[in-house]
């Protein structure tokens, strides 16, 4: 304990030092903007920023890097609650009650909770990662392809809770995520599927363009097709601090939500996407109030802002403790210190203290710096609600536009989002919920990569799956959520779907 | 107005008179595209290099990174490009097996080798084969042992179907006369995390990669795919020396698309011999421990052509995958 201070004495001496903390400052302002761009989310970002930091020392570069990470990973959530239009993937949650908040007038603390809950998942996310990290990263490795389809199919019966609408139209919306999910080539064979001879099909149909496109195209396609304009808000300054009530509503989502995509986070190859999906369905679940959900629930805000950020520190776990990239994030950071003749792996924290130690303790400041930089920000973004839609949105899908090509410089998924958004308009007008086809979309290639990864190991025996402890456990937790989520249609007890009605609110 | 016309029309005949005569190149910024995502092994070779060719030239030379289906995107989108010499690309291994995969499974090519004109070879890395300690084989000769005693019981992983990881063992699997399943991924570092668990017993990782757990016991190497042994792994033999004619490297190198005038060419071929030789780009190639492997264009053409044969019968080989059932 006595060494673990010692050497955190050294991480902050390092962290502290002006140059490194002006460096901290640049990459979450950075991050904050790219998150803020729709279409333009954490690994576009850190990726169009990759070759600026080869000159500079590796340290700086991660801290950097880091900064723009979860910088991108806060600045997502505030145009998904200004405006409904998620910044990057992860908000998609967001933008449900964020939004639903600002229409109620209450924008200022939505954005405010959302930074007050990146910042504690975040910082709690650092504590894990600094006692916790060797311990966590050998017990993440455990995790195979077959806990990985266990863990999925525990986020497919969270989904079947996650709409607000009837079921039968939330599993269809689930199916259609499902149905985009399938594209692309087969990884375990390599035949191609339902791309049309459309190369750029090959790698499937990417996530951010279809969030963008979704929600974020759709609600400037709504908003322009509204009788009359949405009146514009003139927010006041004591709306924008929230309220008492609404402090120790966000208290328990922050701390689950943290703890959850700390876990989710650490799993190598899983998504920060999902933790804020599953946070989004575990809140409601045991919510006493489920009916406000959707409807401008603080906690709908809370848990996956808080979840989706601690997920940003629990995937930095593999990458410091085995030097294993378990996500497209991951690999450019490892790429970012590789260049400097760096191999990240598991004798990192021996051989280079300085660095190891330094990036831990440049994450806390970070952390620090967001909350600073983004709370009076709060004050600045929600005004841009003042601006008429009529100039607002034009603006905004411009910057989508070039958001959603500047990802991979490619004009097919320009496409896609703008095709994403003719569905996602239709849908609304007929009264779908758009959040279960983003779910499936992001787990249908994982949950099929798994099944068929597991089945590979196995030679066919599905003996496998409860085989193996962790599994086994994680899939009768699945079927037990299945059975108790079943109880009210047996019992034939009102559900309260039916009697508040959300539906048709939606659109 | 007219006096305007007249100045553009006389700037316009100047313009193509010069062209004529002999075009400076380059006069504005040489574009090369990466086919990968930034961070990959295309990428961090192509950097330096192209900020070696950025001294050389006085002109900016920027990396535009077009990832997708396993490269084939960036590479179409280069095929058939304007062959002005101002676009260019650093690709990988996967140039040549990409058509053959295509022709295999019979469907419309992304792009046809003859649309590129090959001007460098850059950097060959051969990867090397690491198992999970479990695995009771300490040198490939017991490996072949094991897996003849228990055919297509032991399993190894790969970055995805036919890639740069797939091939070699393959090719390893094929000439020791073994059965074995495999077990496919999507990346080098879901590989790693699937071998390093024990997931999946073995795989053909990058040195790079594999060197910080091969020092930590994590994993045991045994042999790889290069003519000579590796400078960071002196004392994993390859394959050669323990009696497999086996020879793998995940290879980058420069390509223009074809039509590109010659004066174009020999100063793009210049340009990266100079480039290939500074100081800079040795440091920042040894920095991420990748070996230089310089070749003029060629002899570029005949490795290119040897590295096809081999790969195009192993492909071949393998056929359309059935999966394990």
């Amino acid at each position: 304990m006595v060494e673990t201070f010692q050497d955190l004495y050294l991480g902050f001496s390092i962290a502290l030092s002006p140059q490194v903390l002006v460096y901290a400052f640049v990459g979450c302002i950075i991050g904050t903007l790219v998150g803020m761009m729709p279409g333009l989310g954490p690994l576009a970002g850190i990726s169009l920023l990759l070759p600026a930091t080869f000159g500079l020392n590796p340290i700086i570069a991660i801290v950097l890097l880091s900064g723009v990470y979860y910088g991108a990973m806060y600045g997502g959530s505030t145009t998904s609650i200004l405006m409904r239009i998620p910044g990057e993937a992860a908000s998609v949650m967001t933008c449900i009650d964020g939004y639903a908040m600002t229409q109620n007038g209450r924008a200022g603390p939505a954005l405010a909770i959302a930074a007050i809950g990146s910042f504690i998942a975040g910082s709690l996310g650092v504590v894990g990662l600094m006692l916790l990290a060797p311990t966590l990263a050998a017990f993440a490795l455990r995790f195979g392809p077959p806990e990985y389809t266990a863990l999925l199919l525990m986020g497919f019966f969270i989904l079947a809770y996650m709409s607000a609408g009837s079921m039968p139209k939330t599993l269809s919306m689930a199916g259609l995520g499902l149905i985009f999910g399938m594209v692309g080539i087969d990884t375990m064979t390599g035949y191609t599927r339902f791309s049309f001879g459309v190369i750029e099909l090959g790698d499937g149909i990417g996530i951010v363009p279809v969030a963008v496109g979704l929600f974020g195209i759709s609600e400037i396609l709504l908003v322009a097709g509204a009788a009359e304009p949405p009146k514009v808000q003139r927010p006041k300054l004591r709306e924008l601090i929230p309220s008492r009530e609404e402090l120790r509503l966000s208290v328990g989502p922050i701390a689950r939500g943290s703890l959850l995509g700390f876990l989710i986070g650490i799993i190598p190859g899983s998504a920060h996407i999902i933790s804020s999906f599953v946070s989004y369905g575990i809140e409601r679940r045991i919510s006493k109030h489920p009916e406000r959900f959707g409807s401008g629930a603080i906690e709908g805000v809370a848990g996956p802002e808080s979840a989706n950020n601690s997920a940003a520190s629990g995937a930095f776990v593999p990458m410091m403790a085995l030097g294993i990239p378990t996500s497209p994030i991951t690999a450019v950071m490892i790429a970012a210190v590789m260049v400097h003749g760096i191999s990240p792996g598991p004798l990192l924290i021996q051989q280079q203290p300085e660095l190891f130690w330094g990036f831990v303790a440049s994450m806390y400041v970070g952390n620090v710096v967001l909350l600073i930089l983004n709370l009076p920000m709060v004050g600045l973004f929600v005004n841009l609600l003042r601006i008429p839609y009529a100039y607002l949105y034009p603006c905004i899908l411009c910057f989508t536009i070039l958001g959603g090509y500047s990802v991979a410089n490619s004009i097919v998924d320009v496409w896609i989002m703008l095709g994403m958004g003719v569905i996602g308009y239709l849908l609304r007008k007929f009264g779908y919920d758009l959040a279960p086809i983003a779910l499936g979309l992001v787990l249908a290639p994982m949950l099929e990569l798994s099944v068929r990864q597991s089945l590979a190991m196995s030679a066919g025996t599905y003996a496998i799956f409860v085989n193996r402890p962790i599994a086994a456990i994680m899939l009768g937790i699945g079927v037990l959520i299945v059975v108790l989520s079943l109880k009210p249609l047996i019992s034939k007890r009102k559900d309260w779907r039916a009697s508040v009605g959300l539906e048709s609110e939606q659109s | 107005m007219r006096l305007s016309t007249t100045i553009s029309a006389c700037v316009i005949a100047f313009a193509a008179l010069t062209a004529f005569a002999q075009e400076p190149y380059p006069t504005r910024p040489v574009n090369v595209v990466v086919p990968f995502p930034p961070g990959g092994m295309a990428d961090l070779s192509a950097r330096p290099l192209a900020a070696a060719m950025e001294k050389i030239w006085k002109q900016p030379v920027p990396i535009i990174n077009r990832p997708g289906a396993g490269g084939a995107v960036g590479m179409q989108s280069v095929s058939i490009a304007k062959p002005d010499g101002y676009t260019v690309m650093v690709t990988l291994v996967s140039y040549n097996t990409i058509p053959e995969v295509d022709a295999m499974f019979g469907r419309a090519p992304a792009y046809s080798r003859e649309q590129f004109v090959p001007i460098a070879l850059i950097a060959a890395d051969p990867p090397v084969l690491v198992v999970h300690p479990s695995l009771p084989a300490k040198s490939v000769k017991d490996l072949v042992a094991l897996a003849k005693k228990r055919p297509n019981e032991i399993v190894f992983s790969h970055s995805g179907v036919y890639g740069p990881s797939h091939v070699p063992m393959e090719m390893f699997v094929h000439a020791a006369g073994i059965k074995m399943r495999h077990l496919p991924a999507v990346g080098g570092g879901p590989t790693m995390a699937l071998v390093l668990g024990g997931h999946a017993g073995m795989w053909a990782s990058p040195p790079a990669m594999a060197v910080p757990h091969i020092a930590n016991t994590k994993l045991r190497a045994l042999a790889s795919w290069g003519d000579k042994r590796l400078a960071s792994l002196p004392d994993v033999p390859t394959f050669k020396e323990v009696g497999y004619d086996l020879e793998f490297y995940v290879w980058s190198g420069m390509f223009a698309p074809r039509g590109v005038g010659t004066a174009v060419v020999s100063s793009l071929r210049e340009t990266v011999r100079q480039a290939v030789l500074s100081v800079d780009f040795k440091t920042s190639m040894e920095r991420i421990k990748t070996p230089i492997a310089y070749l003029d264009a060629l002899e570029f053409q005949k490795f290119l052509e040897k590295d096809l044969k081999m790969l195009s019968s192993a492909i071949r080989r393998m056929g359309k995958i059935e999966e394990a059932k």
